[in-house]
């Protein structure tokens, strides 16, 4: 597994995708460090709201790892080098794993930073923050990156299967994320018990129900969360493996 | 089927390769229509025009594409959904990207890895060395040229040393000396008692490699056997030329007298078009007939020398 792991991690480090994700990456950190020094303020919620939920997880985390995971198996679709890796004595189970590994090491590293830094950053300019910054923030951070892990783990399950069933992978990845995450979830309650969205916040707020008790009202239940990241990534790493089985190699 | 020129012990041998009436279609469109046949240890020219499903027919032996009706067994074993199976198998496809951000010898350890070998180094070296470019082998291979890229692509192919070899298309992009090194690198591995099915829709290409041939047109098998007992039907086929003379009409009476000639007829530009069923008397006739009856030749041209119509006339018969 580990040729083929770095050939993965290597695919995936080309210069402008590295660029893109980390400048998609640097935006909650540039926008924390923005609101705290030019506003000084801004409370528990808006932070949770606008930085960690509606900027990182309902829109970067979904689209770094679309960017990461499509690309796993659709860059070898598309320029027929598939072939290279199927016609070897190698079950596909280890063709896809190092493939979902390398994005989730990627996208993981770069948005885990991004939320751990940016927590970090907002708790310390929250207001009435003495508490959070000195009992709370370590706490919260590792909630953001436990929650930001288990995202990116189920997203790129779904976007590597994508990416080796349709060359418009990425439009189904647009679709899924802001029709079905990003609309259809707003409303209909039951839809979260589907959403990777609906898993990472629940995730969080798991973790730490306290600093993120402004998810309370819209998050599924904790155990729930996990068992439902666990089934999708489970299902699609299958998925995955059964279609490459299955399918005719470009 | 088993290719010309081996010995009877190893015409006897079993079949390496055996396809059982295989059919490919993409929705309407039958790519492969009912194939059977068997190859045997040494050199198979698999020959057809573009389109007449050798691509297809090859991907399905080696077990990248699923038949659609039919069985592909290589070495006694079904070759679809047995990855253990390419251990035995090299297989080198038309499509000539490559991974760029490697360099060659990196392309060649990668595959090696990839078939199980250890140690590396040796079969890696000698590999590369087969196809002549150790002095290159630690250059990305986004810097190679076509032909170099062809053959390291060949070397991740033989790395494992298989006992079967699939190439499509293998000489693209090659030019004359290294087309004869291709040629003498795979008899020396035909020699060692392997199996090299290779694709081409160039006849020359394959004359030179193969004594036996599948002939594929237009999804089907069209003939299959011996290279010169086929090419011997190609010779018997007639043939269209055009001559251009600047008396038409006399050059016209003089050929109508040559046995080689079956018929006449006059294009719209005044150009005379033969059809011939021994072209190589009719070309040494031509220049003398109009010398005799003080006329200028000044064109002759085959008009039907494309394969597709050497296939097609194959497949009326």
């Amino acid at each position: 597994m580990e040729p083929l792991l770095r050939l993965s991690l290597r695919q995936l480090a080309s210069r402008s995708r590295l660029l893109l994700i980390l400048l998609l990456a640097a935006l909650p950190v540039a926008l924390t460090a923005l609101i705290s020094n030019v506003e000084g303020k801004f409370s528990n919620s808006e932070f949770i709201n606008h930085i960690l939920d509606g900027l990182l997880i309902a829109g970067i985390l979904p689209i770094v790892t679309m960017v990461l995971a499509t690309s796993a198996f659709g860059n070898e679709m598309e320029d027929r080098t598939l072939s290279y890796l199927v016609l070897k004595p190698v079950r596909r189970w280890l063709i896809v794993l190092p493939k979902l590994l390398a994005s989730i090491i990627v996208g993981g590293l770069v948005l885990i930073a991004s939320g751990v830094i940016a927590t970090r950053l907002g708790a310390s300019s929250i207001v009435g923050a003495t508490v959070l910054v000195l009992d709370g923030s370590l706490q919260a951070a590792l909630a953001v990156g436990v929650a930001l892990f288990a995202g990116v783990v189920t997203y790129t399950a779904i976007f590597t299967w994508a990416g080796l069933v349709s060359t418009r992978a990425i439009a189904f990845a647009l679709i899924y994320v802001f029709l079905w995450e990003g609309l259809i979830s707003t409303f209909f309650g039951g839809v979260r018990y589907l959403s990777v969205r609906g898993y990472t916040l629940a995730i969080l707020h798991g973790m730490d129900d306290e600093t993120f008790a402004p998810l309370k009202d819209r998050v599924i239940e904790f155990p729930a969360a996990l068992v439902g990241a666990a089934v999708i990534t489970t299902v699609f790493f299958w998925l995955t493996v059964r279609h490459l089985r299955r399918m005719d190699v470009p | 089927m088993t290719p010309a020129g081996l010995d009877s012990e190893i015409t006897a041998m079993e079949p390496t390769i055996d396809v059982r009436s295989v059919s490919k279609w993409f929705g309407n469109v039958v790519a492969v229509n009912d194939v059977s046949l068997q190859v045997c240890p040494g050199i198979t020219g698999l020959l057809g025009p573009n389109g007449a499903g050798k691509t297809t027919l090859l991907h399905m032996i080696a077990g990248l594409a699923k038949t659609s009706d039919g069985e592909v067994r290589v070495l006694d074993e079904p070759v679809r959904d047995n990855p253990k199976l390419y251990r035995r198998i090299g297989f080198m496809s038309e499509h000539e990207s490559v991974y760029g951000f490697l360099s060659g010898r990196e392309f060649v350890e990668l595959s090696a890895r990839l078939y199980g070998l250890t140690p590396l180094s040796l079969p890696v070296e000698r590999a590369i060395g087969l196809v002549g470019l150790t002095d290159v082998q630690e250059r990305p291979l986004a810097t190679y040229s076509r032909g170099m890229r062809q053959r390291m692509r060949l070397a991740a192919a033989l790395v494992h040393d298989p006992e079967v070899l699939l190439l499509d298309e293998p000489l693209n992009g090659t030019d004359p000396r290294q087309r004869i090194e291709f040629q003498d690198l795979m008899r020396r591995l035909a020699g060692e008692g392997r199996t090299i099915l290779i694709s081409s829709h160039i006849l020359e290409e394959v004359e030179a490699l193969a004594g036996s041939i599948l002939l594929m047109v237009s999804g089907k098998l069209a003939a299959s056997g011996d290279f010169h007992a086929i090419r011997a039907k190609l010779d018997e086929r007639p043939y269209k030329v055009r001559i251009v003379a600047s008396d038409p009409r006399s050059m016209a009476a003089a050929l109508v007298r040559l046995d080689a000639v079956d018929s006449i007829s006059v294009d719209t530009d005044g150009a005379l078009v033969v059809i011939s069923s021994n072209v190589y008397a009719l070309q040494r006739s031509v220049p003398r007939l109009a010398q005799e009856q003080h006329i200028r030749l000044l064109g002759m041209e085959p008009l039907d020398e494309s394969l597709e119509s050497v296939f097609s006339y194959l497949v009326e018969r």
